[in-house]
């Protein structure tokens, strides 16, 4: 064996020892079954240390190049495929710790299940296709052509076209909320507002409060994050503040983040007396709140309550909207109004994230807000998402052999309902899409243990007559899975947003 | 936030604005000779075409265009891009493994989110695509820079440093006319790299934004092409052929690894605009995308041979630059001591602007190089641009004493 060390080349004499003999047995210079040196004598012909040797041959076993048995040497084995491509990536180790553990597998099978013709779906929170006002949308975009020309399709500034950015602060003026234009991000859907903040406020390990239950996606943006999930339960009036008191102080959160009106999944509109108590705990311990807010222009009955933002005198809160909810999903823009030295950060974090938000959707959506479409559009959504709502609430309310426990929310996008306890929700989501309808577990909206077993129906992508029917099928699915048939869940491909 | 101690995480230390970004605000106005930009020239983008794509889809696709889409992108803009890859690069893709991601930076992201812990080591090029740099940078991660020549990086010191360096995570290339360096790799060291990366088990990520901007025939094999172990992810973008301000990239590999990709999406943007998907698919299914390109390519390239022939013309001795065969970039190495910041300065003051070089080096260092885009201005314009770059660095390099620009 032939082996020359280069002591001037810096890199450790072991790996130098370990790079030589693996060139060798992989070129089959050393035969398989070929005994290595004892270490004793390889050192010392070499005259290097023992224990130099020693670490090598340790490298070569860790490799599968070698194998050692006390009393027989050092062998070589059968040397890998030159060109090891058929050699197994060690990917679970290259993969973040995170990035593994954020993975919901019933989440991507009931939400490919959906993608399914037939099925009708309660699952995603979508609006209504037929109100998006397609005739607008596309008169907007001849004039886009003709004023804005190329530059809808160059890059804009990170922090959003400067136009849309005034534009959303006079709109969000109209919620009581006093923003100038430096106060407003435009983000690439909220999604991706909250996966800034997370960013910008969380180091692995820091603890964050959500409600119980929550928004999916945000647990999702969360665990990626690392962070450590505290949940503080959501009653009929929002947030239970006397519990988040002692959260705060145990727990030391970086982050509150609650959806006070019409929390997806819930339904609940937060109280005014919890909003004020929530503000003044998260000043007393100097947390700041997301407050995501999507849904509160679908109000559909009683007064609205200001939102956490417009009570906030502190700049403490640091809110999210979009207009995926009330115009549509598919441009992903949406906005974050927030401190300037906040906004400098999420403008940093932002550009290494996709450098801007996509210009043409931007100009698209500044116009409509501008030309003030948006308020007669809100007016039908009203009118439409009420019916739905109703429907949806007779059509559960209706005498079952089942027991089904719901609240009517004055608004949103979503009925929280209460299903049996006992009841396997993956075996009932089997059913369920065998039946041609879909839901979201309310498993999945839980950061723990899911405490109360739950189901989440979104009212407002279907028709009255589909909602009649899906709820039809949904009642059968859970009947049917009362009686404990085990059935066969189907696999994902697509992977739809949970929304 | 005031009277609120506002605690960002510790990974925001390590992102700052860049100073450069603040003096390249200037260049915005008509009277700069910009060389700074990064951008396709204004003038060739088929805006009035995607234009009256976006009215028809509103009429015809309308609810589709405004819906959510999967998180992997819309099926069709999938198809188009497997398709792409096979015709053009010879790579084999299904539409399964391809991820439509909001403009490649987030394909950035998402590497850093999938792979990168605090401390785990990124080997890169230097100089390297300063976005790259910016996207890992808030995983906190160690950056070594392998050397690189014109043949792209020197693979016995990567080899090296596979062999020495801990926690090595990814190998980050751009093989294809190189932002900031416009070099490219020869396929030699494609292939080896493609061995390497396997022999060792650390994935690699070719990033191919400009591997259709090639003046001189066919574009070389990309890595993907020689990877046997499943190790390489590629990452393309519609930027540089399309529009830059559709935000519209793809990653693509193995399928197990893609999924990873679709996770960290998800949390990150649910999905990318389906409208912009739906407009890039049916500008490829209906115009023709490669005649569009090979008229962008003619035009750089006539700007990129304007600023060689202007640059032999006007350069003092003893400055050295890359010769592109593809891109939107060239390299300009000045004597050691000089500082491309200072020069910069001065270039302003003659209304012509460059992007110091330093800010393409994830540790810093190399501040007498520069980076010059030649597409973004018509030839008269950049050969009046480089007469005047010239003139400020002769007069800069002459009494190098005595010169302000030199760093004592």
């Amino acid at each position: 064996m032939d082996i020359t060390i280069d002591r001037s080349s810096g890199e450790p004499i072991y790996r130098q020892l370990v790079h030589r003999i693996q060139e060798m047995i992989v070129s089959g210079a050393l035969p398989e079954g070929f005994r290595l040196p004892p270490e004793r004598r390889l050192a010392s012909s070499l005259g290097v240390n023992r224990s130099t040797v020693l670490t090598a041959y340790r490298e070569l076993k860790a490799r599968g190049l070698v194998d050692a048995h006390v009393g027989r040497g050092t062998a070589v084995l059968r040397p890998p495929p030159k060109s090891s491509g058929a050699a197994a990536v060690p990917w679970r180790q290259l993969f973040r710790e995170s990035v593994m553990r954020s993975h919901d597998p019933i989440l991507s099978e009931l939400l490919a299940a959906t993608e399914r013709t037939g099925v009708i779906s309660f699952s995603i929170g979508l609006p209504a296709p037929e109100l998006i006002p397609l005739q607008t949308m596309e008169e907007l975009s001849l004039d886009i052509m003709r004023d804005a020309g190329p530059a809808a399709f160059l890059h804009c500034p990170t922090e959003g076209l400067t136009l849309l950015r005034e534009t959303l602060a006079e709109w969000v003026a109209s919620r009581g909320i006093r923003a100038k234009t430096s106060n407003m991000l435009v983000v690439s859907g909220s999604q991706q507002g909250l996966d800034l903040i997370a960013r910008v406020f969380l180091d692995p390990g820091d603890a964050v409060v959500v409600e119980e239950p929550t928004y999916v996606g945000a647990l999702q943006t969360f665990r990626v994050a690392q962070a450590r999930l505290v949940s503080v339960p959501v009653d009929a009036e929002g947030l239970r503040t006397d519990i988040l008191a002692s959260v705060l102080e145990h727990h030391r959160p970086k982050l509150i983040y609650t959806l006070p009106t019409f929390q997806n999944p819930s339904g609940v509109v937060m109280s005014l007396e919890r909003r004020r108590s929530l503000l003044e705990l998260a000043a007393r311990w100097h947390v700041p709140i997301v407050e995501d807010d999507p849904y509160s222009e679908l109000r559909y009955e009683n007064d609205a309550l200001p939102s956490l933002k417009a009570l906030d005198d502190r700049d403490q809160v640091l809110y999210l909207s979009t207009f995926s909810k009330i115009l549509f999903p598919g441009l992903r823009v949406g906005y974050v109004v927030v401190p300037p030295a906040v906004l400098r950060q999420l403008v940093l974090a932002k550009q290494g994230a996709d450098l801007h938000t996509n210009s043409f959707g931007q100009y698209l959506l500044e116009r409509f807000v501008r030309e003030e479409h948006l308020s007669a559009h809100l007016e039908r959504l009203r009118v439409a998402y009420r019916r739905r709502r109703d429907t949806m609430a007779a059509a559960l309310a209706r005498p079952r052999a089942v027991n089904l426990r719901f609240a009517v929310p004055d608004g949103g996008f979503y009925i929280w309902c209460g299903i049996p306890a006992g009841i396997e929700q993956s075996t009932l989501m089997a059913h369920a899409t065998s039946r041609g309808v879909s839901f979201l577990p309310g498993n999945a909206c839980f950061g723990a243990d899911s405490p109360e077993n739950a189901v989440r129906l979104n009212f407002t992508h279907c028709s009255e007559e589909e909602i009649t029917v899906g709820v039809e099928r949904f009642v059968e699915a859970l009947t049917e899975t009362a009686s404990l048939r085990p059935l066969h869940r189907t696999d994902g491909v697509a992977t739809s947003p949970v929304v | 936030m005031e009277g609120f101690n506002l605690r960002f995480a510790s990974r925001m230390q390590d992102l700052r604005a860049s100073d450069i970004r603040e003096i390249l605000k200037v260049t915005q106005s008509p009277d700069v000779i910009s060389f700074a930009g990064g951008l396709p020239a204004s003038e060739l983008l088929p805006a009035r075409e995607m234009a009256e794509l976006a009215r028809e889809l509103l009429l015809n696709d309308g609810v589709r265009a405004l819906q959510y889409a999967p998180t992997e992108g819309l099926e069709v803009l999938r198809e188009v891009i497997a398709r792409r890859l096979s015709d053009r690069f010879g790579m084999q893709r299904r539409p399964d493994d391809v991820l439509v991601v909001t403009g490649s930076q987030q394909a950035l992201d998402l590497t850093g989110k999938v792979f990168l812990d605090e401390g785990d080591v990124v080997l890169c090029e230097g100089p390297t695509y300063l976005g790259a740099i910016n996207a890992f940078r808030a995983y906190q991660p160690r950056f070594v820079e392998i050397a690189t020549d014109d043949d792209g990086m020197v693979l016995s010191e990567l080899e090296r440093r596979l062999e020495s360096v801990d926690r090595v995570k990814l190998i980050y290339v751009v093989p294809d006319f190189q932002n900031p360096s416009g070099r490219r790799w020869s396929v030699e060291r494609r292939r080896r790299l493609a061995d390497l990366a396997a022999r060792f088990g650390v994935p690699v990520i070719e990033d191919a934004p400009y591997g259709d901007l090639c003046f001189d025939g066919e574009p070389f094999p990309p890595v993907a092409l020689f990877d046997r172990a499943g190790l390489v992810i590629s990452l393309g973008t519609f930027s540089k052929i399309l529009s830059p301000g559709m935000r519209l990239g793809w990653v693509t590999g193995e399928s197990s690894l893609v999924r990873k990709y679709v996770l960290a999406k998800q949390g990150a943007d649910l999905h990318t605009s389906s409208l912009t998907q739906l407009l890039a698919a049916r500008f490829v299914l209906e115009y023709d995308l490669d005649a569009h390109i090979a008229r962008i390519r003619d035009v750089y390239h006539r700007r990129c041979r304007a600023m060689l022939a202007a640059l032999d013309e006007h350069l003092p001795q003893g400055v050295r630059f890359t010769r592109p065969v593809g891109g939107l970039f060239l390299w300009v190495e000045l004597p050691e001591g000089t500082d491309a910041r200072a020069l910069l300065e001065q270039c302003l003051e003659e209304n012509v602007a460059f992007v110091p070089g330093g800010a393409f080096f994830a540790n810093g260092g190399h501040e007498n190089t520069l980076r010059l885009n030649f597409s973004a201005m018509p030839e008269e314009r950049i050969s009046e641009g480089i007469r005047r770059f010239g003139r400020v660095l002769a007069a800069a390099l002459e009494p190098v004493e005595a010169g302000s620009v030199s760093r004592s």
